[in-house]
C-alpha cells in the first residue's frame, strides 16, 4: 500500500472536519473488506485516510419516529442476528448473509457496501424494495436520500468527498412488508452476485398493493423493475401474472457478458429471482 | 508512525509501524507471529484468519491502526509445542490436513464458529468455512475434523450427514 497520513476522529463532528480540511485528497476507511482491497492495487496515496470504525454515532439500529434506523457502520453480522431487524425487515438478514464469508462480515459494514456501489451490491435490492432512505451529513448539514438518488453508477454515488453516511432508514409503514431476497452466484459463498433481487408488496383483498421489484447485477446500478411493478399493482396475483411480470422485468435490465455468466444467462436468472421472490413475498403475507 | 498496543494471546504487546501496515504485516513482521499466513493479501483465501475481540477476520483487511486496543488471538494463542488445543488434536486425528497451510486460518475460523456455542449442522460448518480456502483436501476432511472438534468441545452431536446431499 501507498503511504498516507491516517486520521481516527472520535466524533461525528471531528469526521466532517476532517474530511473538509483534506478534500480533495481525503477518503473514508470503515471495515475495509472493499476499500482496503482497492488500496493495495492503486499506485497513487489517498492522501488522508479517515478511519471511522470506531465512531459510535453510526453504529447501532433502532426504532425512531420515522422508521427502522440502521447505522452505516452496522456490519453484516450485526444485522444478522438483531431482533428488530429479525421482526421487521427479515429479507435484509438474507441479504447480510450471502454477503463475502463470515470474515468479510464481521467487518464489513452496510453503509460500506451502499457507498462502494457495485452493481451487485447484496444489500442493495432489498434497501430499495423497502423504499429505504439515507441520511447524508456534510459541512451544510444533513440531507436524505432515496436509494436511486444516491446510485448514481458502478462506484459512484451522489456522496460527496466531505459527506459521511450517517445511516438507513426504512419508513415505518414499511416495516413489517412482506419482502424477499434472492441472490445468484456461482457459488454459494465468497461470490459475487450474477443477479440478485429482491420483491416487496402489500396483499390487500387478495390484491397486491405498493409492489417493489429491484434487481441488482443486472445494470451499472441496483434498478427499480418499474415496468414489471405495474404488471402486479392492484392486480390479483396469479401465477400467469407472475410470469409476466417477470418476463416484463428482463427488458428493463441490461445485464453484461462477461468471464462469469453470460447476457443471456443473466436474463434467465432474472426471471426465475423475479418470480421466486414474488411468489416468496405473496407466500409470507398470509 | 503510529504506535499500537495490542493484546496478543493474552500478552500486551507494542509496536510502530506506518499507517498503512495491515494487522497481518505487524503480527508477522513486527511481533513475529508468523502463524496467520500471507495467502492472497484480499480477503479471499482466509489464510490469515485470526480473532479479533472474539470475532473471524481477515488480518490482511484490517489496518494495525485500527486493531489498536483490541485483543487479537492467533493460532500462537492456541497451544503450546506440548499441549494441542482439541481443534488442532480433532484436525490430526481425521487428517484434516494436507499441506497445512490454510491451516491456521481454518481452526481459527472453527474456533471462532464453536465459541458462538450454538447448535451446528454440517451446512451451517460449510457456510462458516466459506471464506477458508483449501486447494488440497476438498473439504470432506476439514469439515469431518470441525464437527470431531466441536462435538468434543461441546458435547453436542451434529445431526448425520444426508447421503444425497452434496
Amino acid at each position: 500500500m501507498q503511504p498516507f497520513d491516517f486520521i481516527q476522529p472520535d466524533t461525528i463532528d471531528g469526521t466532517i472536519t476532517a474530511l473538509s480540511n483534506h478534500t480533495p485528497n481525503v477518503r473514508i476507511l470503515n471495515g475495509g473488506t472493499d476499500y482496503l482491497v482497492e488500496l493495495k492495487h492503486v499506485h497513487q496515496s489517498p492522501g488522508v485516510i479517515v478511519d471511522i470504525s470506531r465512531l459510535t454515532g453510526i453504529k447501532g439500529i433502532s426504532l425512531i419516529d420515522e422508521g427502522l434506523r440502521i447505522g452505516s457502520g452496522v456490519t453484516h453480522t450485526e444485522i444478522m442476528s438483531n431482533p428488530m431487524v429479525k421482526e421487521h425487515v427479515p429479507a435484509m438478514i438474507d441479504a447480510a448473509h450471502v454477503v463475502g464469508a463470515v470474515q468479510t462480515r464481521n467487518l464489513g459494514t452496510i453503509g460500506g457496501n451502499l457507498v462502494t456501489c457495485v452493481p451487485s451490491m447484496d444489500s442493495g435490492p432489498t434497501l430499495m424494495a423497502l423504499d429505504a432512505q439515507v441520511t447524508i451529513l456534510g459541512p451544510n448539514g444533513k440531507r436524505q436520500s432515496s436509494l436511486q438518488d444516491f446510485f448514481v453508477g458502478p462506484r459512484k454515488t451522489s456522496l460527496n468527498i466531505d459527506e459521511l453516511l450517517l445511516d438507513i432508514i426504512i419508513p415505518k409503514e414499511n416495516l413489517g412488508k412482506p419482502a424477499k431476497f434472492i441472490k445468484f452466484g456461482l457459488r454459494k459463498g465468497q461470490a459475487l452476485a450474477l443477479v440478485n433481487a429482491a420483491s416487496a408488496l402489500w396483499l390487500r383483498d387478495g390484491k397486491c398493493t405498493d409492489v417493489r421489484i429491484a434487481l441488482g447485477a443486472v445494470a451499472p446500478v441496483v434498478i427499480r423493475a418499474k415496468k414489471a411493478e405495474s404488471v402486479l399493482e392492484g392486480n390479483k396475483l396469479t401465477d400467469n401474472l407472475i410470469d409476466e411480470a417477470a418476463k416484463v422485468a428482463i427488458r428493463e435490465a441490461k445485464p453484461i457478458d462477461d468471464f462469469r455468466a453470460s447476457k443471456e444467462y443473466r436474463n434467465d436468472l432474472i426471471e426465475i429471482a423475479v418470480r421466486r421472490t414474488l411468489k416468496s413475498a405473496m407466500l409470507n403475507s398470509k | 508512525m503510529t504506535d499500537i498496543t495490542l493484546n496478543v494471546n493474552g500478552e500486551v504487546k507494542t509496536a510502530s509501524v506506518p499507517p498503512e501496515t495491515t494487522l497481518l504485516k505487524m503480527l508477522r513482521e513486527d511481533l513475529n507471529f508468523t502463524g496467520a499466513k500471507i495467502g492472497c493479501d484480499v480477503g479471499d483465501c482466509g489464510a490469515c484468519t485470526v480473532l479479533v475481540d472474539g470475532l473471524a477476520v481477515n488480518a490482511c483487511l484490517m489496518l494495525a491502526a485500527q486493531a489498536n486496543g483490541k485483543e487479537v488471538l492467533t493460532i500462537e494463542g492456541l497451544s503450546t509445542l506440548d499441549k494441542y488445543h482439541p481443534i488442532q488434536k480433532a484436525f490430526e486425528d481425521v487428517a484434516a490436513l494436507q499441506c497445512g497451510f490454510c491451516g491456521p486460518g481454518m481452526i481459527m475460523a472453527t474456533k471462532a464458529l464453536i465459541d458462538q456455542e450454538q447448535e451446528l449442522t454440517r451446512d451451517q460448518i460449510k457456510d462458516a468455512l466459506s471464506g477458508n480456502l483449501c486447494r488440497c483436501t476438498g473439504y470432506t476432511k476439514i469439515i469431518d475434523g470441525v464437527i470431531d472438534a466441536y462435538e468434543k468441545i461441546t458435547g453436542r452431536k451434529v445431526p448425520a450427514r444426508n447421503p444425497r446431499a452434496a
